[in-house]
């Protein structure tokens, strides 16, 4: 999912320098905060806050790891991924539904037993029921959700999606029994996933056709909290939900009683803010410039989280001098990944694969570009291509541009003619995967929509998925062989035979078509109040607020 | 009124100016030695911008302002020192012959890149101020000078430029052009072009020019000189720009010098929005906008542009303002032409009308 | 005079038609500004996108596009943004105090300071406070806002942040007035970068206004017949030198509110009608862009026309104009 996009970075970055790091004294010394020891303390409101509205606080609209975070707290899905941190937290389990599904020999129905006695939340009170879901993923389709492309591949829905009547064929509800069954056109392993993710989460039907933000009554909650009040641009409070009960340990009660969002601080005042003592927690990363003397003098307060994602360069295999394999892999050699690092505040490590680290075992560390400035020259001399013009397309988002400036300067060294052309960060992803703009080279990143090697492979690079507009494969990489392979791992069940796969995948397109330069994987340095504790990192809802509670 | 220091006819006739009259001004600015300084400040900024940026790169930075060295070390009291720290801190100013200034994030020389840097700010800020200047002065002489509905509408088209919010029309405009480039007639601007920043100021500034100018091209329109030449059978035109354009001239100038100022402000601006100059050629603009994010950790990157920023329009704006007082003696003190164009502005609307 | 207002009036009116027409059609050119594309998500499909379109409008021709906003807008005042689909009217409305609390108190800072240097600087021509207060009101006027407020705030928050004065000032954010020691706490930086230009401005333009004045017959005539320095200072010079900055005030303000509140409120985080601008550029939200758009011109139009009328009944030969 996309991480919220930075306001106007050129006017956000500059937000209130202030600090005071410099007079904070010795709170380092304080037995530790950020980490999960000591035993968990009911009560407490947590004052929060966040840079800008969360996209939306509807389960169907949200596409925002800010939203995310928000809907993992009040709303549930059938399965959900594993409320752990780490590796652990990419897991797929059960949550509204009894169990995982059971899936039909040919991989095309998926059938979930729907647990009794879960609730919804005020004014609707009562329990959720397998229709309740069909609703919801209908509902996906009527409100224009940007995911309903993941729900795509049920019978029906394209056709629901041109008429918007009659629901879906392929869902079955039958509240009865308690059993919903899902069925798809194609063995699609991936399914799974697209249920954890909040955009299948439950809401009641009848629930209206509209953004529900701002309705509060529409707002209802599963889980342990709920949105009580939103005032746009000023706040956001959840409390504890009074129908909640604890159904598994996958949906624990929250240590918390509520949650205080103010909204509009800035990613260095909220820095000064925790400082200061006025708030416990923010929403996202703490700013590049600051992390390294928040780390020396509240390093128990700083965590150093691992996203699902990956920067890169595209090149574009449709368009010269790029569609030349040699001049691909030497912008690969000449790329000095260690460099790019720094640009990017040394925070995160250099990549060379596609599959970001945590998605172990589809990880496989590979090697093949070390940084060979000479070898680099001689391949775009056999290619023939030296003097191309060639333009670096970058969106104008910190550090984005100086990263480009360094490729701009790389593809000079190596012999070709680069200049950088900048965008607005609001237009940049539109304008980019437009089969019209048609760049030649650009730098982009991916946070996954789910924890899922595919969400990588598959999007970025199968030959099959390219479209002239909204085109996820900017590189327009297309090899009918490895687009064989990945839509036979897609069939597989998830698991470690299809990570396997997809292992194997990274390192093939690498080595033989170098579609990307891939060079960083980001981390995700949170920083946050002393006496905040019970910090869970999951790679798809980042921190847990059920798991957090306040050290009195 | 602003005509009534020229009620007498003009000295010179013709488009090529009253020469006595620029010849006063000059001996009365040589006078005014707040004004020299300031316009010797200017030159020796535009000194160090040109041969300056090319004589240090050349000769002791021995590399260009687009070098770029994230990994290499240099030697700091003798002790090899990286001049971008694996954090992304770059090296800070000190007294040595590379990176006096510091480094920027990217390991580029800071000194040599605030150098070249003025050099797209005074050019932009020149630039746009002579083409906002110029259409100023077409949209002024006729509506000042034929009054009723081409006065009214032209008046009208600087109110709406006037209340357009600047930034926002800007940030638009500079959007819109900044992927295709823009195609005017036959010509076609490339994205990257620094014309388009160019445009977008010059656009956004004409009602300070045509505003004030337009007054007094009201006022000088009533004069018995013009009268008498209109009702000599003149052509309007030839009215216009032989008897009318030589007595607004030295306002012109003195607009023409503020607003260079302001101009080199305002691409500051649009480049710290992100759609200012384009990113390979640095400005201070874009230098700011590139190290503000490193403020706490590299303050540098932001103070020295910003202070060449700030000199120069001190430097342009003092200079304005003595040559104002050069200009129009008659009004020593007025607060006509006060030091913003925005005074001019306000003063016009209510004087000239 | 009814006329003259009238005339006025049509003028604004046509003003903010022409602006909402203007930024109604430079954000339908904008390449990349489709907002069906963005609604659509990271994986939008042809149907999707279709579908948006249709439930949205943006399948309609331009101008019933355009009349359909001026009527959610003005008419049913529901308009609702792209992005988030929050309403737009009352976030501004909520945005207004916030705006106004920051506008107001830098135009007192603006005026005061600005009076007090420009007088000071008048009365004492070609000594070293008139060149003290000129160095310093010429440095006011050439500093770039958006970079004076970063510098503002490096320093005063966090270089010299131990300094026992300074530790006073908070990181940012808005109280509001109901409790006034916070309410001045959280804006005195903010008023300090929004007035610092102007200060400079006002200055100057006093002084000299200042300096043409006393040099008028009516007030050499007064300082011959005896009268004291001080007495015409007060009551002929300063009060005949200030109308200047009267017209100067109306503009500046409605430009300040209108505006540069884009450029100081964001740096603040305050939350205001600016920092709602900011938000929904980056975001190329049109809804919220028109409503505040036409806001900020009609302030700048307003105080345009206010300053015209006040001149127009102060000296009834400009009326025709």
């Amino acid at each position: 999912m996309r991480s919220k996009v930075m306001v106007f970075p050129a006017l956000l970055g500059i937000l209130v320098i202030g600090l005071l790091a410099g007079c904070g004294g010795s709170s380092s010394s304080s037995g530790g905060g950020g980490g999960d020891e000591g035993t968990p303390v009911d009560g407490g409101i947590l004052r929060a806050a966040i840079n800008d509205n969360p996209d939306h606080i509807d389960p169907a609209l949200s596409y925002t790891s800010e939203g995310w975070q928000i809907l993992e707290a009040t709303n549930n899905g059938l399965l959900s991924l594993k409320k752990a941190s780490g590796a652990e937290g990419n897991k797929v389990v059960p949550d509204i539904a009894e169990a995982l599904p059971k899936i039909s020999d040919d991989g095309k129905t998926y059938t979930f037993k729907v647990r009794r006695g879960v609730k919804f939340s005020p004014p609707v009170n009562r329990d959720v029921k397998p229709s309740d879901f069909k609703f919801s993923i209908e509902r996906l389709f009527r409100v224009n959700s940007g995911g309903l492309a993941f729900y795509k591949g049920i019978v029906g829905a394209d056709e629901y999606a041109k008429t918007r009547k009659g629901g879906i064929s392929g869902i079955i509800a039958d509240d009865k029994k308690g059993t919903i069954t899902f069925k798809l056109t194609e063995a699609d392993g991936t399914f799974p996933m697209f249920m954890a993710i909040p955009f299948a989460y439950a809401l009641p039907k009848g629930t209206p056709d509209k953004d529900i933000s701002s309705v509060p009554d529409a707002r209802v909650a599963t889980g342990p909290y709920m949105v009580t009040s939103y005032t746009p641009k000023q706040k956001l409070q959840l409390r504890r939900n009074p129908s909640f009960k604890e159904w598994t340990d996958q949906s624990p009660n929250g240590h918390l009683d509520g949650i205080d969002i103010a909204i509009g601080v800035d990613p260095d005042a909220a820095v000064n803010m925790t400082v200061n003592g006025d708030l416990d927690w923010y929403f996202t990363a703490v700013p590049p410039a600051r992390l390294t003397q928040l780390k020396a003098q509240y390093g128990d307060q700083v965590n150093d989280y691992q996203r699902n994602n990956i920067t890169y360069f595209f090149m574009n295999e449709r368009k010269a001098p790029f569609d030349d394999l040699r001049v691909r892999q030497a912008v690969n050699y000449a790329t000095d990944r260690d460099a790019l690092v720094k640009i990017f505040g040394g925070q995160g490590e250099p990549t060379e694969n596609i599959v970001p680290p945590p998605l172990k075992p589809a990880y496989k560390k590979h090697e093949y570009y070390p940084y060979d400035l000479a070898k680099a020259k001689q391949l775009i001399k056999q290619a023939g291509v030296e003097g191309t013009d060639v333009s670096v397309w970058t969106r104008n988002q910190e550090p984005f541009p100086k990263a480009t400036q360094y490729m701009a300067s790389v593809l000079n060294q190596i012999g070709l003619n680069a200049t950088v052309r900048v965008l607005d960060q609001s237009i940049y992803d539109d304008t980019i995967s437009n089969q019209k703009t048609d760049p030649q080279i650009g730098i982009n990143d991916w946070s996954q929509d789910y924890p899922e090697a595919g969400n990588f492979i598959d999007t970025l690079l199968n030959g099959n998925n390219i479209v002239s507009i909204g085109n996820n494969n900017q590189a327009n990489a297309d090899v009918p062989a490895l687009n064989a392979q990945i839509e036979k791992a897609n069939r597989m069940p998830l698991g470690d035979a299809r990570d396997r796969m997809w292992a194997e995948l990274d390192s093939e397109y690498m080595k033989q078509n170098a579609p990307l330069v891939p060079f960083l994987n980001a981390s995700y340095p949170k920083f946050n109040g002393p006496n905040l504790r019970g910090l869970v990192f999951n790679p798809t809802y980042f921190e847990l607020f059920p798991s957090m509670w306040l050290e009195k | 009124m602003s005509g009534q220091g020229r009620t007498s006819p003009p000295t010179g006739r013709g488009a090529k100016g009253p020469p006595g009259q620029w010849t006063l001004a000059w001996r009365r600015l040589r006078r005014n030695r707040t004004a020299m300084t300031a316009l010797g400040i200017f030159f020796a900024i535009l000194l160090l911008c040109y041969p300056g940026a090319s004589l240090y790169s050349r000769h002791i930075a021995h590399h260009g302002p687009d070098f770029q060295n994230i990994q290499g070390k240099i030697e700091v009291n003798g002790k090899p020192t990286p001049i971008v720290r694996y954090d992304g801190t770059p090296i800070g100013p000190g007294l040595r012959s590379e990176y006096p200034l510091g480094a920027d994030a990217n390991g580029r020389d800071l000194l040599l890149r605030v150098l070249y840097g003025g050099r797209a700010s005074i050019m932009i800020g020149i630039t746009s101020a002579l083409i906002c200047t110029l259409f100023g002065l077409l949209l002024a002489l006729p509506a000042g000078f034929f009054g009723g509905a081409a006065d009214g509408t032209i008046r009208w088209l600087l109110d709406l430029i006037w209340s357009f919010p600047v930034y926002l029309l800007a940030v638009a405009l500079a959007t819109a052009l900044v992927v295709g480039g823009a195609d005017i007639g036959p010509i076609h601007i490339e994205s990257s072009s620094l014309l388009i920043p160019i445009l977008v100021i010059a656009v956004v500034y004409i009602p300070y020019i045509a505003r004030p100018i337009r007054g007094e091209v009201l006022a000088l329109r009533r004069t018995e000189f013009v009268e008498a030449a209109i009702s000599h059978g003149t052509r309007s035109t030839r009215v216009m720009f032989s008897e009318i354009l030589p007595n607004v001239l030295p306002t012109a100038v003195v607009l023409f010098t503020l607003i260079v100022a302001t101009n080199i402000l305002i691409e500051a601006g649009l480049s710290f929005l992100g759609v200012g100059v384009p990113l390979l050629t640095p400005s201070w603009g874009n230098i700011i906008q590139q190290g503000y994010t490193q403020m706490v950790t590299a303050p540098w990157l932001t103070l020295a542009p910003g202070i060449a920023i700030v000199l120069t329009a001190v430097s342009l704006n003092v200079f304005g303002d003595g040559l104002r007082d050069a200009l129009d003696p008659h009004a020593r003190h007025r607060a006509r032409f006060s030091t913003d164009p925005r005074g001019a502005v306000a003063e016009t609307e209510v004087e000239a009308t | 005079m009814i006329i003259f207002l009238a005339k006025r009036i049509v003028g604004l009116v046509a003003v903010l038609f022409a602006v909402s027409v203007i930024t109604f059609i430079i954000f339908n050119v904008i390449p990349g500004g489709d907002p069906a594309l963005r609604m659509a998500g990271r994986h939008p499909t042809k149907q999707a996108i279709a579908n948006i379109n249709k439930d949205w409008g943006f399948d309609q021709p331009l101008y019933k596009q355009y009349l359909a906003m001026m009527d959610h807008l003005f008419v049913k005042r529901d308009l609702i943004s792209y992005q988030d689909q929050t309403e737009v009217l009352p976030t501004i409305a909520r945005g207004i105090p916030r705006t106004l609390s920051l506008a107001i108190g830098a135009a007192a800072l603006w005026l005061l300071f600005g009076i007090a240097m420009g007088v000071a600087s008048g009365l004492n021509q070609g000594g070293w406070t008139d060149r003290v207060m000129t160095i310093l009101a010429m440095t006011g006027i050439s500093m770039p806002i958006f970079w004076l407020g970063a510098v503002l705030l490096y320093l005063i928050t966090f270089k010299y942040r131990e300094l026992p004065v300074l530790s006073w000032f908070p990181a940012g954010g808005y109280s509001p007035i109901s409790d006034p020691v916070e309410w001045v706490r959280h804006l005195i930086l903010p008023w300090i970068t929004l007035s610092i230009v102007s200060i400079g401005f006002y200055a100057r333009v006093v002084r000299n206004s200042l300096l043409e004045t006393s040099s008028a017959d009516y007030v050499r005539t007064a300082t011959a017949m005896g009268l004291s320095r001080r007495r015409v200072l007060f009551r002929h010079t300063l009060r005949t030198s200030l109308i200047p900055v009267v017209a100067l005030f109306g503009l500046d303000f409605g430009a300040a509110v209108g505006g540069l509140v884009i450029l100081v409120e964001p740096i603040f985080g305050l939350q205001g009608v600016g920092q709602y601008a900011q938000s929904s550029v980056a975001h190329l939200d049109l809804p919220p862009l028109m409503a505040l758009t036409l806001y900020g011109a009609f302030f700048v139009v307003v105080f345009n026309a206010v300053v015209d009328i006040a001149y127009a009944w102060l000296d009834p030969r400009t009326r025709d104009a």
